[in-house]
């Protein structure tokens, strides 16, 4: 089914509108083909569910029986790669069967619940097609009954004039994303959402041509982070198919970013799915030649789980003359006049004063006697050490444009005692960076959160010591 | 910390090596001289007139007592000596002519302290009780004007005992009997006849002091009363009279620095409740009186008492129980 997309698209290619790209700084993505589940024939579409990943296939299932259309290509069909003990799928097996007789299934995706299935399918079964009848795609419901699917239902905007497929729910069940080239599409797949209003679902609405183009837009994917992954041929990427995001912000859809390599390639990579981290997930893609393949993606980049929130170096004090009592007589004859021991001076029982920065600070206590005038010096004194706290430090702007370059630095950690080997810096994108000085440039708007890993030079018994701060950084788009 | 044990830890004390005491002079609990006012009080004179005065120069009652605390180890014969008993000459108050009579009487025996006519701040009931140890009336005698006068030699059993302070009690009451003059006078308790040496770890007490502020004005002329709170005080009502509103009064010990209190104005009382903090308990606080700066309030005679929540009057010592309170801030910082 995807391959005959695919061919479509080429033929659809003719038309190439130039467009703005921002594309992802290289990523480090370690790339492997989930060897479990690949066949000599097609897999793809890969939807994590809770004890495996349910993905399409064209697999022969039957030695004795292959169900193929009237251009002879093996029909699609869902298929379930449980979860070993390690988590990684295992051999596949047929999802389900019930779903349609002789004719392509897939892909799909499963509620959180299990309970609905949202798949796609012809509209026609093959037992009742006639070869050169048109047989488009729609998407269908099932919901799940004991062990097997029923009530399979036709979502109320199919027409079998148009093809709907990939359909995606939002985890609050509140949005359906789905591909299709039903009147409205800009280009010739485009990306159209629904909203569930009361149970009902609206009218499909086109995401509009920050996301969709004058080309193909498939596979949307909404992550828990708010990007919405699809998969486009569109100009910008690597060649073929290749996956993108963009980032619904007030209203509109961010200019979409491009994943750079290893996940995209020259081939076709599509069907991105990550887990809720978006540290690791799974793509299809076609670079080995075979067919398509699923891919799984996990990042290398160093992200600490528990990384201290950076700290603001506060050199303010109050200070305070404890026994001090003031209420019950008639007021007090003499003033508390207080020593900083940096040149400056305050009066009263109770002050606030804030220091140029670290170091040892003689606070003392003058008593002025305000019969006489007479001052009884020091008559309390504070030794008071400022200490910049020991942490590494991220000097950057709280706020920056989107596409805009600007700099980060380190160079006010203070971490006495620790020889500093290396900055590794972590920007929240799935980027990185080493250096005491870095740039960035967010594409997209946005809150990111900053990780600044300080490593030292190996200690006594080679340890080496690592500490963590972040800091969020605010991408706005231009205008705001 | 009670009365009783500040007492014990002055007993205690007294065994040092001399050197030791004389190295610890002046710290907490070691009392080791008896003039009356006390060196630390910074007041010139006692002062008591004769009956037939107004209540407007400054003594409300024309009587003044004081007890002196013999401790109960020291076995020797002691003296009281009086600076100036007479009245007349350079250091005592005219009113028109000397026509003024005192009467110094020295108590001892049971219940010369212990009655409670005797803790009174009004000469009235049996405060005059006890067995009369020595007395003498004195009128203008030029020879003793400004001259020490000494009484006894006393033998300190013959005060009354008093366990409390593990001392013996003596009493010495200067009574205006007639006239209009203004007696000044000091005292000083003294192993000798002839000249004053202290009794190490006696001292000297009353409930009501009547005494002359200093003639000038200038603020860093201070005298000071040292109260001293016993167990069991939640608040006290200080009691001024005549002070002719000359200055300033504020408290300080260990706990609190500068509160302003009220002064009277002439021929007058005025009082004032003030909160004691439990860490204030077992020590005295400083009572300080700072004169008016500007126009001279001359010859300036006050009184003053302290009572308890009870109405219990409390006790003025001559060297402060506890030494005298300082005040030590503690500052405390913190990070914004």
């Amino acid at each position: 089914m995807k391959r005959s997309l695919i061919y479509s698209l080429i033929l659809l290619l003719l038309v190439i509108r130039p467009i703005d790209i921002e594309a992802q700084a290289k990523g480090s993505f370690e790339v492997t083909p989930l060897s479990a589940v690949a066949t000599n024939s097609d897999e793809f579409a890969p939807v994590i569910v809770e004890d495996g990943i349910l993905f399409c296939s064209n697999r022969k299932t039957n030695p004795f029986t292959t169900h193929k259309n009237f251009e002879g290509i093996r029909l699609y069909d869902l298929f379930f790669a449980p979860f070993d003990e390690e988590g990684k799928p295992g051999k596949a097996v047929k999802f389900t069967a019930g779903l349609g007789k002789n004719t392509n299934i897939g892909p799909a995706y499963l509620s959180p619940d299990g309970n609905t299935l949202w798949f796609t399918r012809n509209y026609l079964e093959g037992t009742k097609l006639k070869k050169n009848q048109p047989n488009n795609l729609g998407i269908f419901t099932a919901r799940k009954q004991g062990s097997g699917w029923t009530d399979i239902t036709p979502f109320r905007y199919n027409d079998p004039s148009y093809n709907l497929s990939y359909p995606f729910v939002s985890s609050d069940g509140k949005y359906l994303f789905f591909a299709s080239d039903m009147p409205g599409t800009l280009g010739k797949y485009d990306i159209f959402m629904s909203e569930n209003s009361n149970g009902e679902w609206g009218k499909p609405v086109n995401l509009g041509n920050s996301v969709n183009s004058a080309d193909a837009e498939i596979h949307p994917f909404l992550h828990s982070s708010g990007r919405l992954y699809f998969t486009s041929d569109r100009t910008g990427g690597q060649g073929g198919l290749d996956i993108w995001y963009s980032v619904s912000s007030a209203g509109s859809w961010s200019k979409p970013v491009v994943l750079s390599d290893p996940i995209n390639s020259e081939a076709d990579d599509f069907a991105y799915y990550a887990v809720s981290n978006g540290q690791e997930g799974y793509f299809s893609s076609n670079r080995r030649k075979f067919s398509d393949d699923i891919f799984r993606f996990a990042t290398t980049i160093i992200r600490w789980s528990n990384c201290d929130t950076l700290q603001k170096n506060s050199y303010c004090y109050e200070f305070v003359e404890e026994k001090a009592i003031l209420g019950d007589t008639l007021g007090l004859r003499y003033r508390w006049e207080w020593n900083f021991g940096d040149g400056t001076r305050a009066s009263g029982i109770r002050t606030e004063h804030c220091f140029a920065g670290p170091g040892v600070y003689d606070v003392s206590l003058d008593m002025i006697n305000l019969v006489t005038g007479g001052i009884e010096k020091r008559q309390a004194s504070y030794e008071l050490e400022i200490e910049d706290v020991e942490q590494p430090v991220i000097n950057a702007p709280d706020r920056v444009t989107a596409g805009e370059t600007f700099s980060l630095n380190a160079g006010d950690t203070y971490l006495p005692g620790m020889k500093i080997a290396r900055y590794y810096w972590n920007f929240g994108d799935e980027t990185e960076a080493v250096g005491i000085d870095v740039s960035k440039s967010f594409p997209v708007p946005g809150r990111y959160n900053i990780q600044l890993i300080v490593s030292s030079e190996p200690g006594a018994g080679g340890v080496i010591r690592e500490v963590c701060v972040c800091r969020d950084i605010e991408v706005v788009s231009n205008g705001n | 910390m009670g009365i009783e044990n500040a007492m014990k830890t002055i007993r205690t004390k007294r065994y040092l090596k001399f050197l030791v005491i004389l190295l610890l002079s002046g710290g907490p609990g070691i009392v080791l001289s008896q003039p009356v006012p006390g060196p630390d009080e910074n007041i010139p004179y006692l002062i008591t007139f004769g009956k037939d005065s107004k209540t407007s120069w400054g003594d409300d009652d024309f009587s003044q007592t004081f007890f002196f605390t013999v401790p109960k180890d020291f076995k020797d014969p002691f003296y009281i000596r009086i600076f100036d008993p007479e009245i007349g000459g350079k250091t005592d108050e005219l009113n028109n002519f000397w026509n003024t009579r005192t009467l110094y009487s020295v108590y001892g025996g049971r219940g010369c302290y212990t009655n409670p006519d005797a803790k009174g701040i009004t000469p009235g009931g049996n405060y005059k009780s006890g067995t009369l140890l020595a007395s003498r009336v004195f009128a203008m005698e030029n020879k003793l004007d400004e001259q020490w006068y000494t009484f006894g030699p006393f033998n300190p059993a013959d005060g009354e005992y008093y366990p409390k302070f593990s001392s013996n009690v003596f009493k010495i009451i200067c009574d205006g009997l007639a006239g209009d003059d203004g007696n000044l006078y000091r005292y000083f308790l003294s192993r000798r006849p002839d000249t004053n040496i202290p009794i190490e770890g006696a001292n000297a007490f009353t409930y009501e002091y009547t005494f002359r502020m200093w003639n000038n004005n200038d603020t860093s002329y201070v005298s000071h009363i040292y109260p001293f709170i016993d167990s069991g005080c939640i608040y006290i009502k200080q009691k001024n009279f005549d002070w002719d509103n000359d200055g300033d009064f504020i408290v300080v010990s260990t706990e609190r620095k500068g509160q302003k209190l009220p002064l009277s104005n002439e021929d007058n009382w005025t009082d004032f409740n003030m909160p004691i903090l439990d860490a204030e308990i077992g020590k005295s606080l400083d009572f300080r009186f700072y004169k008016r700066r500007g126009e001279l309030v001359r010859n300036n005679n006050v009184v003053m008492s302290v009572e308890n929540q009870y109405g219990e009057n409390l006790q003025f010592f001559s060297a402060p129980i506890g030494g005298v309170p300082v005040y030590r801030p503690r500052i405390k910082a913190t990070k914004k």
